[in-house]
């Protein structure tokens, strides 16, 4: 069973697949005819790509809990810090175009009497800039966040319901106008980025192909960093963690890694989900919104990676259908999903893909004896 | 002796009212005329005539009420509009028929007229026969200092019985002195009654004095403002208190079932909030058929409901047991996944049968208004779910002390094969705990839904709060969640002066977050043999 | 360092008066004990004795209330924690097997052997032929070779007591604290367990924790009886057994 070609399986097809979506889409979109059957509206082309970046995200979370056993409620935090810190340069490329037509302050700022610019907001008019800080601000809070954690071992559900208070003070504290952050309003109202108009057809499909290509290139460092002795050793520390530390290895450094590359990857799909779904708000924080990526993750399959991206589309496509057709219903399925998955599938879709598909291909083989708990 | 008295108060009383009979009712024709400078001194007579009618011929005049009918130029008050206004003897209150648009001209009252009213007013309720009246009145009169009133206050308080509202005229008076051409010691004097009266109403009476002329009422009235404040500091200090102690009481409340069930069972319930909830809807529906059947029971109806939402809440607790929880017992993450899904599907079913919008919970006679401590006023409401967290968390500690069901529950968390072992049923204490934490927060629902919006979301707001308040009191200690519970409430309301209510909540969070990194296990850590690997 | 250790050439770890308590509980009690370069010492006494306890606070598990415990004779070890301990030399095997049940048996060898512990190693690593040959070596070792493949979790209890055991060995520890090794185990693969340790000290220290005195005959060596926390006896067994304390608390009858 022990699969150790770099792209086994499951991460070819799945590769596979989305390199057919990442061409196909855009095809659709662009060459096909309005009147066609086959063609994707841009707003259905935009849905999709906020979809990959949600599967993104899901890939980050199931790098930390599906390996690592870190049960983070709080990743929807560095998701939508990546989402401010690309907003905020969005914002700026407003300049003078915005209600207030000032060239420097954002509307809100002039809306909320600001003087000028906070010196936070310095240096995001420069794209690179912004895209750095995508990366920076998730990674500094991981970091700094695990840091304080991990040495002091604060594991399992205690470390769940401090990342989740922490995304919860974040959401007071962006919902606060003094912040800086536009308050419950959020960044909204973006114009352009690089010089092209985010409502122009040509923009959406170069967004749409980026978020497909991120979680493309997610999935593989992921995978790479999990087939590595780094990933066995994160997998030893799910499993006993105690054995890794008396073989010399000091975990909370390996955690310490995971988490923050992890907390680097939501930001970039909160970075490209910003532009495609035009505004960022401080809901983004809220603790429903983390504990929903972890269903995500378990309905796919944890510790796949594959499988979290697959269940993320599955979740949030089921969500776009059930909330306009049975608005009701919504969470009630999410609920129920919440418990049927945890009960009656720990492996997740893919694992009963795979079981399904195995069992019709073979008998199953002797060392597939699931490990005792 | 002292009936003697009253009568003869009763009687001059009477014979005055006798007296200016006549005169009230020229008066009262007299209120159209003149600029607004001459229809106050009217309104000022008016006040002065003592007749008990006056008081609502001038409530009439301030509500702009009072109109003068064009046909026979008489004044009568009009209530309603349009069609449907209906003219009053403004004197006798009797009922004049309808009055059509346009027969009468409103009286204008401008805010100097309505200052003038309620002067006169305050006047007039001095000499009412209802102490509460006159303590009022009193109030106003200290709250409006008007040397032309001091004559009336020195009657008054020659005529007073009640102490307490006499002192309150004399401290009327004083104001009133200090706000005329009074000689100096004679103010001085005044300012010491004032500052008896401390609170931010004499403050604002002597502020103005500060910088009198008069250098010793200056000085006066300088040490005494000190005083005041100085007073009203530590009552501050004492309101912060009570506000922590209520803010402490209810995360008690909202904590102490989780206590139970995440630290002595060691399960992650993430549906605790909807229990409250559902306590919460369970009191308003037993309100709902008190009001429709037994309206007579409705003082009665938070007792009668606490009862049933422990019922209620407690019957889900031990499904969720039965039917989730016991399946992920050693996987506390799943367990935390699948309860988030119970509390969606709760939520939900509640929004679907009750709708997603408020719901209007009443607060019985004995739990509205408030009462005086000190220099603190203390809400019913309050003060009774302080009493009742403590009372649950008195009998719990009981419960789990000194019962039978509590020993086989420790016996059972502590070391499971040999309480089964022992005879225990495991399984049905397993339950039972569960239904117990579960049942207490419905217990918390009843209380919360004196003080919070019943919705359906009305369960998160609590759930971050109550886990929070077991991990930093330490899990598996009762003490430790008693408090943490309290720590947390007290030191979030004498944050929230200094840095509002918000941010003192993120730094509560932020401090619980560096805390629990420092220590792990909380405040009071139960400690016990760690499992080794 | 101090006085006390200066001298003792070839000392391997030196425990003097650790004390150490639970809420009021002396787990350990006034212990002394001191483990020369490749020696074998089988550690016995009655259950709650503080025999794990010691290895606890020998590995930087556990802190002691007081006492010293030095490493080759210059390293405090209470200042370490676990990884800390580990790099120094010292190998634990726990009283519960304790092996990565969803890695292959070759992968739990793979990640005990010894090298760079750090992040950035670990990302970076490739397998090396050497390391390549020592893993057969070890499986065969622990017999474990036609096992190598199968998830950990799927061994017996006496299996994942010799992977531990192989793990243990893939460090390339100078001290190896093995906890009731022989639990779970056959009667025939109690005794190679015991052939096994003796021939790995002499290269090596060893500290042995077992209750079953076949077990520790076999491994002919110094024994020393702890009991509440503290040394009752020490000497060779037949010295110990003797003894009348070690009869009235521990050996029974
Ligand atoms: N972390 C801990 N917290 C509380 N008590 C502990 C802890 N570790 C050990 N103890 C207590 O210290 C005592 C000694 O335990 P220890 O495990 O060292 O005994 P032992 O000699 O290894 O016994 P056994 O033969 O059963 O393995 C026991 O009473 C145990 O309950
Ligand atoms: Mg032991």
């Amino acid at each position: 069973m022990a699969s150790t070609s770099f792209i086994d399986r499951r991460l070819g097809v799945f590769l596979a697949l989305l390199a057919v979506v990442t061409v196909g889409v855009p095809l659709a979109n662009t060459a096909l005819s309005p009147e066609s059957g086959l063609h994707v509206p841009t707003y259905m082309l935009s849905l999709i790509g906020k979809y990959l970046c949600y599967a993104l995200l899901a890939v980050a979370l199931d790098l930390v809990w599906g390996y690592c056993g870190i049960l983070s409620l709080g990743h929807g935090a560095f998701f939508a810090l990546g989402g401010y810190a690309m907003g905020m340069h969005l914002m700026r490329q407003i300049g003078s175009r915005g209600a207030y037509g000032n060239p420097v302050l954002p509307d809100f700022m002039v809306f909320l009497g600001y003087e000028k610019l906070p010196w936070f907001w310095h240096g995001f008019d420069m794209f690179w800039f912004a895209c750095l800080m995508v990366l920076l601000a998730p990674g500094l809070l991981a970091f700094v966040f695990g840091w304080f954690a991990f040495r002091s071992r604060v594991t399992g559900v205690y470390l769940s319901i401090i990342t989740q208070a922490m995304t919860y003070a974040l959401l007071l504290a962006f919902f606060r106008n003094e912040m800086g952050f536009g308050g419950n309003n959020g960044l909204t109202d973006f114009k352009d980025v690089l010089g092209f108009s985010l409502s122009s057809d040509g923009t959406r499909v170069t967004l749409f192909v980026l978020s497909a290509l991120a979680l493309g290139g997610g999935l593989l460092v992921g995978r790479w960093i999990t087939m590595t002795k780094f990933g066995k050793v994160l997998v030893g520390v799910r499993d006993a963690e105690s054995r890794t530390r008396f073989l010399g290895y000091r975990v909370e450094q390996f955690k310490l890694f995971v988490f923050t590359v992890s907390a680097m990857m939501a930001g970039v799909a909160g970075a490209l989900y910003v532009p495609q779904v035009g505004i960022i708000n401080p809901g983004e924080f809220s603790p429903a919104n983390s504990i929903e990526i972890v269903i995500w993750v378990a309905l796919g399959g944890r510790g796949t990676l594959v499988g979290a991206a697959l269940g993320a589309l599955i979740v949030v496509a089921a969500k776009s259908w059930l909330t306009s057709a049975f608005p009701d219903a919504w969470l009630y399925a999410l609920g129920l999903m919440f418990i049927l998955v945890t009960i009656f599938l720990p492996q997740g879709v893919l694992g009963l893909i795979e079981k399904l598909g195995r069992g019709r291909r073979e008998q199953p083989e002797p060392e597939a004896v699931e490990a005792e708990a | 002796m002292r009936i003697l008295l009253t009568l003869t108060v009763w009687f001059g009383l009477l014979l005055a009212s006798a007296a200016s009979a006549q005169s009230l009712e020229d008066l009262a024709r007299q209120l159209p005329e003149g600029s607004f400078n001459d229809r106050a001194e009217v309104v000022a007579k008016i006040g002065a005539t003592g007749d008990d009618r006056a008081v609502g011929l001038l409530n009439a005049l301030g509500e702009g009420e009072l109109r003068v009918r064009e046909a026979d130029g008489a004044v009568i008050q009009v209530k309603g509009r349009g069609s449907k206004a209906v003219g009053y003897d403004p004197l006798t209150g009797d009922e004049l028929g309808p009055v059509g648009s346009g027969s009468t001209e409103s009286i204008r009252v401008n805010n100097s007229l309505r200052r003038a009213v309620r002067a006169a007013i305050g006047l007039l309720t001095l000499s009412s026969p209802d102490a509460g009246k006159r303590l009022a009145a009193a109030n106003t009169a200290f709250a409006a200092p008007d040397p032309e009133q001091i004559e009336a206050l020195d009657t008054a308080i020659a005529k007073e019985g009640d102490a307490a509202v006499r002192t309150a005229m004399e401290q009327a008076r004083a104001a009133a002195v200090l706000a005329s051409d009074a000689p100096g010691a004679e103010k001085v004097a005044a300012i010491g009654i004032v500052a008896r009266r401390g609170g931010t109403d004499a403050l604002t009476v002597l502020n103005p004095y500060r910088g009198d002329a008069d250098a010793p009422v200056a000085e006066a009235a300088d040490k005494a403002i000190a005083g005041i404040e100085r007073a009203q500091q530590l009552w501050n200090v004492g309101q912060n208190v009570w506000f922590g102690l209520s803010l402490g009481s209810v995360l008690l409340l909202a904590a102490v079932g989780l206590a139970i069930t995440f630290g002595v069972m060691g399960v992650i319930n993430m549906a605790h909030g909807e229990l409250i909830m559902i306590g919460a809807y369970t009191t308003y529906v037993t309100q709902q058929v008190i009001r429709t059947s037994f309206p007579g029971l409705f003082d009665w109806s938070l007792l009668i409901a606490a009862p049933l939402a422990f019922l209620v809440a407690g019957a889900i607790g031990v499904a969720i047991e039965r039917f989730i929880v016991r399946f992920l017992y050693g996987r506390a993450l799943e367990t935390l996944l699948a309860t988030w899904g119970v509390s969606l599907i709760l939520q939900q079913l509640v929004r679907t049968f009750f709708g997603p919008s408020n719901r209007e919970v009443g607060n019985p006679s004995w739990m509205s208004g408030a009462f005086p401590l000190g220099g603190l006023s203390i809400t019913w409401n309050r003060f009774y779910i302080v009493i009742f967290a403590v009372a649950i968390f008195v009998g719990l500690l009981l419960l789990l002390k000194r019962t039978l069901f509590g020993l086989q529950m420790r016996a059972v968390t502590q070391n499971r094969p040999m309480a089964s072992e022992m005879g225990i049923r495991t399984a049905r204490v397993d339950a039972l705990t569960f239904g117990l934490g579960a049942g207490i927060a419905g217990l918390a629902g009843v209380a919360l839904s004196q003080i919070d919006n019943v919705s359906p979301n009305l369960g998160q707001s609590y759930i971050i709060d109550s886990f929070l308040v077991v991990v930093f009191g330490g899990a598996g200690n009762l003490w430790g969640t008693f408090a943490a519970a309290f720590t947390l409430g007290v030191a979030n309301k004498f944050m929230e002066p200094f840095v509002g209510a918000v941010l003192a909540k993120i730094l509560i969070l932020v401090f619980i977050i560096l805390f629990i990194q420092k220590r792990p296990r909380g405040l009071f850590p139960t400690r016990g043999r760690a499992v080794e690997g | 360092m101090s006085d006390e250790v200066r001298g003792l050439k070839g000392t391997q770890l030196y425990l003097n008066d650790v004390h150490r308590s639970f809420d009021g509980y002396k787990a350990i009690n006034g212990l002394s004990m001191v483990i020369t370069e490749g020696e074998l010492r089988a550690v016995v006494g009655p259950n709650g004795a503080g025999k794990t306890t010691m290895l606890d606070i020998i590995t930087g598990k556990t802190r002691p209330d007081q006492g010293r415990v030095i490493w080759a004779e210059h390293t405090d070890l209470t200042k370490l924690d676990e990884a800390s301990t580990a790099r120094l030399g010292i190998g634990r095997k726990f009283q519960k097997p304790t092996v990565f049940e969803t890695h292959t048996v070759e992968d739990n060898l793979m990640l005990s052997l010894a090298g760079d512990r750090g992040v950035k190693a670990s990302l970076l690593f490739r397998i090396a032929k050497a390391q390549k040959a020592r893993i057969d070596e070890l499986l065969e070792l622990v017999r474990l070779t036609s096992a190598r493949h199968r998830l950990a979790g799927s061994l017996s209890h006496g299996q994942k007591q010799w992977l531990e055991i192989g793990m243990l060995l893939a460090q390339e520890p100078k001290l190896l604290l093995v906890d009731e090794p022989a639990a779970g185990m056959t009667d025939a693969e109690t005794m190679r367990t015991a052939e096994l340790l003796r021939d790995i000290a002499g290269k090596r220290s060893v500290v042995v924790i077992e209750h079953d005195m076949d077990f520790v005959r076999a491994l002919d060596c110094k024994v020393t009886v702890l009991h509440r926390g503290a040394v009752l006896a020490e000497g060779s067994l037949d010295h110990v057994s003797a003894n009348q304390e070690v009869i009235e608390v521990y050996l029974g009858r």
